[in-house]
């Protein structure tokens, strides 16, 4: 990265603004307050605050209209639009939409109004008053309302009348007429009993009468709040092509008239701090100072990996932004990198290390070809459909992780859905293999040569074997990434920082590794101490000089960080382990269908062998558990599927962010991220141009 | 159900399931009262996701120690 500074006019800054776009390699240093003396922030352009002002009427009316991001619209001309900004019809627009939506408000609330009138009818409807009966009287008072108990008893004493309607489901209504000097002492009976008032509609005639008027206006209101609604979709349907597009003109409008503040301002001109990619400097400065008149571009420095020049360097110039430089298919598992953090500028990036690793751990878990199909075909429908990034990320990772599934689940395993294609004498008594299910004798034959062990690797059988084998792709992986560590601390300080520092460490690991080696061959497999004791002293070896190199770094802490590398290296028997399980798992399920489907009696008292299981299965004739045992298969094998998703997919990425990452990567780092014109809804007219050439 | 074999392996199937059994438990107290501040963090902020997943799944190695001693004690004793 290099880092330019860019001199200019004031006059000229809208020309300037447009050329660091066009060059869409300009990472801008945001200037601080003070940085230089005489330099202040500037404003935004004057177009600015309008252009903000209708984004936030675009934005307001596409909420309200209901236009989300998933309405399709077509692009339009970038020229066009801006035409139609600029000749107000953003605002003849909001006009029209207002218009209709405040109609839309206004029929909204007169329904909920109507509704409370006829909650109100429906109860007074009970009592035997037309509703002008209830004021207009000089010494007398009427009180209506809903109470909880009857208060007729209570108010026995006082000369009023009363008109009840006591019904348990709809609510107790009351009326009482009294006289006014009796008011107080009514008002606390009722209350008492719980009244709560019922405000009396300004109608005339009975309630029932008024209630019909009421209902009569309610259908009335709804069929005109449904054609408004109508409209509303007609309004949608005739502007979002517009409102999209000019959301997006508009937006680029707000971003180019905020550079100013980000940039610093004297009285005359303007001063901008950038970072583009070293190999473009040139190109960049030839192109600016070209479009801009009485603009000075100069490269102040190349940056380099080692970590003195940012020592050097001014405050707010240490952090290089990072560019990931990877393919198509390592960009997508830069989403897993980012998940930590983007690398420094003087980091390896490690995406194209998870790249790797994660979906061959992925599909080593897995290792079935029936449950690797659904995910290879998932990860390619995933690919097709899918652009939001976090979902093509894990689309990619299980598209790799299914192929890598079926590479091992066919030449290493040799097993599809819970059993081995080839019937072998290593064959626990409950498994079945698809040669004896399915009367396959040709099967053998083919695969002959191609798996190990016979059959195929058994995870329930060969469990030693695997546990090795993860432990060994754990030593591989681990030193891997000891070596980006080392690589790191090589590139920021130097050799020789780099092998005090991290070689200590590779030479520690090896030695861990080693004197492990030895005392496993020693204490559980019983080797003589002849054999072995090259391995253990070579271990010692490296191990004491470890913590004489580290012990000058880190102090006491390089001895107590020792017993982890073991912990690291165990951590990968994971690999096994969830293979282990979801065979078992798969055995116990394909051992209960299947004895449903073929009749035989599988409860844990009586196990009966394959043999029992397969005759029974094959001589089996068609009926109604078989529907049910395949029903049960399918649904257990998806649970199983479903879970290998999980705890395959979290254990393989936790295997890359912990054990691998945490070797080498800090992750503080920021990402490139030029200045650079994003255009969906709209159509540059550039790009017109050339189209139409 | 009748029972088979000698009372050593039943004993050391026992002690496999408890190797795995028990550390699953300190494991899991472990990852819960981590995986509840992890969570409290990413809803703050989301970028924090991979690094608390980091934390949260540290414990989860006593497991896997557990796991071996089970497969050692079953396979090897």
């Amino acid at each position: 990265m290099s880092r330019i500074v860019i001199v200019g006019t004031k006059s000229h800054m809208d020309e300037a603004i447009e050329a660091l776009y066009s060059a869409e390699a300009i990472h801008l240093i945001d200037h601080t307050v003070d940085a230089d003396e005489g330099f202040t922030l500037g404003t935004p352009r004057p177009y600015s605050p309008k252009a903000s002002e209708r984004l936030l009427k675009v934005r307001a009316m596409e909420k309200e209209l209901g236009i989300t991001n998933s309405v399709k619209t077509d692009a339009v001309p970038e020229d066009e639009i801006k035409s139609q900004i600029s000749s107000d019809s953003v605002e003849l627009v909001e006009k029209e939409v207002t218009s209709v939506l405040d109609k839309r408000n206004d029929l909204n609330q007169r329904i909920t109004e109507l509704n409370a009138t006829k909650k109100n009818l429906e109860l007074l409807s009970d009592i035997p008053v037309d509703l002008e009966l209830y004021s207009g009287y000089k010494s007398i008072f009427s009180m209506v309302g809903t109470v909880v108990d009857d208060p007729t008893a209570a108010l026995s004493g006082i000369d009023c009348e009363i008109f009840s309607s006591l019904n348990k489901k709809k609510g107790n209504v009351v009326a009482v007429f009294a006289k006014d000097a009796d008011k107080e002492k009514v008002q606390a009976i009722l209350s008492d009993n719980g009244f709560s008032e019922i405000p009396v509609p300004k109608e005339t005639g009975s309630a029932a009468s008024a209630l019909a008027r009421t209902d009569v206006e309610l259908t009335a209101v709804s069929n005109e709040l449904e054609n408004v609604n109508k409209e509303i979709e007609n309004l949608l349907e005739k502007h979002k092509t517009f409102l999209k597009a000019s959301d997006e003109e508009l937006s680029i409008e707000v971003q180019k008239g905020e550079i100013p503040v980000r940039v610093a301002n004297s009285e005359y001109t303007f001063v901008i701090d950038a970072w583009v990619p070293a190999k473009k400097a040139d190109s960049v400065k030839a192109e600016i100072e070209s479009k801009v008149s009485g603009t000075y571009v100069e490269v102040q420095e190349t940056r380099g990996r080692n970590l003195h020049e940012v020592e050097e360097a001014e405050e707010r110039f240490k952090t290089t932004p990072s560019k990931f430089k990877n393919g198509k298919i390592v960009e997508e598992f830069q989403y897993c990198t980012k998940l930590v953090g983007v690398p420094a500028y003087q980091e390896v990036d490690p995406s194209i290390l998870i790249a790797i690793f994660l979906p061959m751990f992925f599909g080593l878990m897995v290792g079935d070809v029936g449950y690797a199909i659904p995910f290879i075909i998932i990860g390619a429908y995933g690919l097709k459909v899918t652009r939001h990034k976090d979902w093509r990320a894990i689309a990619t990772a299980l598209f790799f992780g299914g192929i890598w599934a079926f590479i091992f689940g066919f030449f290493f395993f040799g097993e599809c859905l819970g059993m081995h294609f080839v019937t072998s004498s290593h064959m626990l008594d409950v498994e079945f293999s698809w040669e004896m299910l399915l009367g396959l004798h040709g099967l053998p034959e083919i695969f002959n040569g191609i798996l190990p062990y016979e059959a195929g690797v058994g995870k329930l059988f060969h469990v030693g074997f695997l546990l090795k084998l993860s432990v060994y792709i754990g030593i591989v992986h681990l030193l891997i990434g000891y070596l980006c560590g080392f690589y790191n601390k090589y590139i920021q300080h130097g050799f020789k920082h780099a092998f005090m520092e991290k070689g200590s460490w590779i030479m520690g690991f090896i030695g861990v590794v080693l004197a492990c080696y030895a005392l496993t061959e020693l204490l559980i497999y019983g080797t003589p101490m002849d054999d072995i004791i090259i391995f253990l002293g070579l271990g010692i070896v490296l191990i004491v000089l470890e913590i004489v190199m580290n012990i000058k770094h880190e102090g006491i802490q390089a001895i107590l960080e020792l017993p982890g590398i073991m912990g690291n290296v165990l951590s990968y028997t994971r690999l096994a382990a969830i293979g282990m399980s979801k065979a078992g798992m798969a055995l116990a399920f394909n051992y209960i269908a299947l004895g449903m489907i073929a009749g035989v009696d599988i409860t844990p008292a009586v196990v009966v062998g394959h043999e029992v299981v397969v005759d029974a299965f094959i001589t089996n004739t068609f009926n109604f558990m078989d529907i049910l045992g395949l029903v049960v298969f399918a649904f257990l094998h998806l649970v199983i599927w479903t879970l290998a998703i999980l705890s395959a997919g979290l254990h393989g990425l936790r295997l890359q962010m912990v054990e691998l990452m945490g070797k080498f990567f800090e992750g503080s780092g920021v990402e490139y991220n030029p200045l650079k014109i994003k255009r969906e809804k709209t159509v540059s007219s550039k790009a017109k141009a050339t189209k139409e050439v | 159900m009748v029972l088979e074999g000698d009372v050593g392996s039943g004993l050391i199937a026992i002690g496999a399931g408890l190797a795995v059994g028990l550390t699953g438990l300190g494991a899991g107290m472990a990852e819960g009262d981590v995986g509840a501040a992890a969570v409290g963090a990413i809803t703050e902020d989301m970028s924090l996701f991979g690094k608390s997943m980091i934390f949260v799944v540290l414990p989860e190695t006593i497991v896997i120690f557990g796991l071996v001693i089970a497969i050692i004690s079953i396979f090897v004793m």
